[in-house]
């Protein structure tokens, strides 16, 4: 780190995808320094998660860079997805382990052994309350407990960086309540947080700043009272609207 | 790895259903199967024992004719119609003879086939004057008629040959006695016939033919389960994703998955064969096996090249399945078409040969039943383990391949066409699965359409099979796919380096088979060499200078253009794509494969080898075609013109070439080679990878 201002903990470089001959990403570039929680907002479709699964070494961009912690996420995956913890509502676990087994085979794929991971899946265990069904078939849990499991996964091995595809979708409050206290912490942390979502309220309490993003295309980005003085509205959603209007009639000239 | 490796079997050991399938079934399979069968049969034998077997005698017998037979119920002209007794007993029909072939019509055997399908078993026919000529010391005819279909049937035929042999003893004993000749006077010589096969070899004979077809069926399972479990049941749960965002690299995940399904095909394995043992040992103590322990040991042995090989081919194979569902419907066809040729050991007269010991899955059963008839050479068993080697690393290469796609591993809502590759793709090349199921179609062509061509003479067929059977398909295929012929088909020409390594592969290759191949493998059958000299002559002799143009015509220009267009040109443009050596290696097995013959495998693999690295390095088909037509145009030469053969020394087609001109070809051979792979790499060609890692 050098400055008041750190390095960015994530750096995206006008990240292409193509998807036979389908455009689904179309040079995105933006920021997430540690500390930071940056909420990446845009309609289904919009090439979210295409983007966060590219930065999490899932898939392999047509052209573009993911740095993340200086790491290119191409041409050195294994160091740059150590320091990702991804999470999805596609990252599903064994339904024949127990959370704690997942938890144990993932520690060891992340390089954690002994007394370190056995301590590091205990405090994860206590911390998201996970006591009752730990060592429970993960295939007869239910969905809410399925997904704190699934957050003591993506936080198992302390990444410098969380990338949370739509985490809070498909969940109930309470359940939610648990993602939203584990950003809050994280950040507290000094951790670097890029989620996606749809929902401009969770945005928009959360996030210190945003990527807006259509048709695969960064349409605008930054802290929330910048979005809203540049399109001119006054709260989040007339904002987004703003701009989708602005990209349709873009495309219909 | 070994995380990998240890979690995926911990939760494939969690799985009950496979479980049950893997060790269960076999266990309880085996001892079920042979105790109820033998029950079974004990108590079919009996009932047939203890029934009396009814025999209609017709025309005029003897009162004594069967009086010598236990268990036999005669009845004097049971279903016999009245029009047919009338005219046996008038002396209008002729018996059969012993020698004389089957006549066309019998009116009385199609009497006997009503009577055996009503209530008589056999029908025994006594022909008028039996005992007129019998009194005269004359020989009488008598004629048994049977339904060798019907079980009951043959069990009364057995009898009533005996009845009437013990009748026929009878009265030659009477009629010696009679002359005063010594008993032995009508027999002479007695021969009797003694089996030497040990009760071994019996054992291993009846085990070999039926232990490696059940050992490979049945432990396939276990492998099958877990590959799909490991690969479409991972994608349909959606822990693939999970499992790509650790740390892992691809070849760790297919490693570790690959070693799961491997060892749940050797527990699937040492389950059959322990269970197979044990039934054979304990349950059925009254069958003496023979077979020690130390046959079955090496079967086992022997079971894990084949299952490194299957388990591969499963998982590469599984990793295109979206769900489960999918995941057997592409998994079951692969297992079939890996565990049919074990099914051949269970044919008279298929046993291990230098051929043989080049067909995947085939050469080990085949050395199974080797092993367990105590006749399996060692330099067989080396071969056979060489070819088994060679096909599971191959596997385990596609495997890996096919794990480094990310739509194979992620592939989601896509439609089935799109996720094999098979949709129109205007202006692309073809996808390794597209180049797979064209090779498919291409052969289901050519095996169909030879066979209706075989009646027009030898030119019609070779012309039909190049150009109706190869070239239309190809042209067509390239046609209906909107594919991008020039890149498809490698249409441009080589460079002048290229043309010079093709040239030297050409004139060189057919010395290698012929000095290498043929003499580290024994002998081609004659047969089938007179068969392709013929081919080649076009049934004509050598020196007929019309025969040896039209012949280089059809046999080298042909095959040279039209099997080149096809193998190399669309299949290698859409194998290629799994990597250079495994899409040449393919390549070159589907037209070994093609080429019908287990003889011809090798041969005609190896050269498809030589041209598959020609095409793939210069980017041009007419390296192919220069080398395929250059090397088939010699043969045509050599066979048309005996004195060129001489000067070679290589009249005889069966004998191996001499060295002299073995260690020329070879040396020419490698230099076109080496000389192909200097050349620099074609980018165009390369349209996939080229485009997926540009800056």
């Amino acid at each position: 780190m050098s400055g008041p201002v750190p390095d960015p903990e994530l750096q995206v470089d006008d990240l292409v995808k193509h998807y036979r001959g389908v455009k689904a990403v179309d040079g995105v570039s933006f920021e997430v320094r540690p500390g930071e929680v940056v909420g990446l907002l845009g309609p289904n479709g919009a090439g979210k998660t295409t983007t966060l699964r590219m930065i999490a070494g899932i898939l392999t961009p047509t052209s573009g860079r993911v740095l993340v912690g200086g790491h290119d996420v191409r041409h050195d995956p294994l160091r740059a997805k150590h320091r990702v913890g991804f999470l999805s509502g596609d990252t599903q676990l064994y339904q024949r382990l127990s959370p704690r087994e997942v938890l144990r085979y993932f520690g060891r794929l992340y390089g954690l052994t002994g007394a370190a991971l056995e301590g590091r899946i205990e405090r994860l265990v206590a911390e998201l309350e996970m006591g009752a069904f730990a060592d429970r078939a993960c295939g007869t849990l239910s969905s809410g407990q399925r997904q704190r499991a699934n957050i003591a996964r993506a936080f198992l091995h302390a990444p410098a960086l969380l990338v949370l595809d739509e985490p809070t979708t498909a969940l109930d409050v309470i359940s939610g309540q648990f993602i939203v206290e584990a950003i809050r912490r994280e950040r507290a942390a000094g951790r670097a947080v890029l989620f996606s979502t749809h929902i401009m309220g969770e945005a928009e309490y959360l996030c210190d700043r945003l990527v807006l993003i259509l048709g695969g295309r960064v349409v605008d980005q930054g802290a929330l009272p910048d979005l809203l003085a540049r399109s001119g509205r006054d709260n989040l959603t007339d904002a987004f609207l703003w701009h989708a209007g602005r990209a349709g009639a873009g495309a219909g000239a | 790895m070994w995380t990998v490796f240890r979690k995926e079997l911990t939760e494939t050991l969690r799985d009950r259903r496979s479980l049950f399938m893997l060790v269960a079934l076999p266990v309880l399979l085996y001892p079920l199967l042979l105790l109820g069968f033998s029950k079974v049969v004990r108590t079919q034998t009996a009932a047939r024992e203890a029934r009396s077997s009814v025999v209609a005698v017709w025309g005029p017998a003897p009162a004594d004719l069967l009086a010598a037979g236990d268990a036999l119920d005669p009845r004097p002209g049971a279903g016999l119609p009245a029009a047919l007794g009338e005219a046996l007993v008038a002396g209008h029909l002729a018996p059969p003879t012993r020698d004389a072939p089957k006549p066309a019509a019998d009116p009385l055997a199609d009497a006997a086939r009503a009577a055996i399908k009503g209530d008589v078993d056999v029908v025994v026919v006594a022909w008028p004057g039996l005992a007129e000529r019998l009194d005269a010391g004359d020989q009488g005819q008598v004629t048994i008629y049977h339904d060798s279909v019907d079980e009951d049937s043959r069990h009364a035929r057995d009898r009533a040959e005996r009845a009437l042999e013990a009748w026929r003893a009878g009265l030659v004993r009477a009629r010696l006695v009679d002359r005063g000749l010594p008993a032995g006077f009508a027999r002479a010589v007695d021969v009797v016939t003694t089996n030497v096969a040990s009760e071994d070899r019996r054992a291993g004979q009846r085990l070999g033919s039926i232990l490696p077809f059940v050992l490979i069926v049945m432990s396939l399972m276990g492998g099958f389960y877990a590959s799909i479990d490991l690969t479409a049941g991972e994608k349909e749960r959606g822990t693939m994703q999970t499992l790509l965002c650790a740390p892992v690299l691809p070849t760790e995940v297919i490693a570790g998955k690959f070693l799961t399904v491997w060892a749940m095909t050797l527990l699937a394995g040492l389950a059959n064969i322990g269970s197979i043992a044990a039934t054979l040992w304990r349950v059925v103590p009254g069958d003496p096996l023979g077979v020690g322990p130390g046959a079955l040991v090496a079967a086992f042995l022997l079971f894990l090249p084949v299952s490194f090989t299957t388990s591969a081919c499963f998982l590469a194979v599984g990793a295109f399945a979206r769900d489960f569902k999918d995941g057997q419907n592409f998994i079951t066809p692969v297992y079939l078409l890996l565990s049919v040729p074990s099914g051949f050991t269970l044919l008279p007269g298929v046993e291990l040969s230098a051929w043989t010991a080049f067909v995947p899955v085939l050469n080990i059963a085949l050395l199974i039943k080797g092993l367990l008839l105590g006749d399996a050479t060692p330099d067989l068993v080396f071969l056979t383990l060489v070819s088994s080697a060679l096909y599971a690393a191959l596997a385990l290469a596609l495997a890996a391949r096919v794990f480094q796609r990310e739509q194979v591993l992620l592939g989601g809502q896509e439609p089935l066409w799109v996720t094999l590759g098979l949709e129109r793709r205007t202006g692309q090349t073809p996808s390794p699965v597209m180049a797979l199921v064209f090779f498919a179609v291409a052969a289901v062509i050519m095996f169909y359409g030879s066979l209706a061509l075989e009646q027009r003479g030898i030119l019609a067929t070779l012309l039909g099979v190049q150009l109706g059977f190869m070239l239309a398909p190809t042209l067509a295929w390239v046609g209906a796919f909107g594919l991008d012929a020039r890149r498809t088909l490698s249409l441009r020409l080589p460079t002048a380096r290229g043309a010079a390594a093709a040239l030297l592969v050409g004139v060189s290759a057919w010395a290698v088979v012929a000095g290498v191949v043929l003499r580290l493998v024994p002998q081609m059958p004659e047969s089938l060499v007179e068969g392709l000299k013929d081919v080649v002559l076009l049934g004509r002799e050598p020196g007929d200078a019309g025969a040896l143009a039209l012949g280089l015509l059809v046999v080298a220009l042909a095959p040279g253009v039209c099997e080149e267009l096809l193998f190399r040109g669309l299949v290698l443009s859409g194998l290629k794509k799994l990597g250079g050596w495994p899409g040449v290696l393919l390549t070159a097995i589907l037209f070994g494969l093609a080429h019908a013959s287990v003889h011809r495998l090798l041969p005609t693999a190896l050269l498809g080898v030589a041209f598959g690295y020609l095409v793939l390095r210069t980017g041009s088909i007419a390296a192919g075609m220069l080398a395929h037509a250059l090397n088939n145009g010699i043969a045509v030469v050599l066979v048309h013109t005996p004195a060129a053969a001489a000067w070679l020394g290589v009249e005889d087609p069966t004998a191996a070439l001499p060295w002299s001109v073995t260690a020329a070809g070879v040396a020419c051979c490698a230099a076109g080679l080496w000389l192909a792979s200097t050349l620099p790499p074609r980018c165009a060609d390369e349209p996939s990878r080229s485009s997926s890692s540009a800056p």
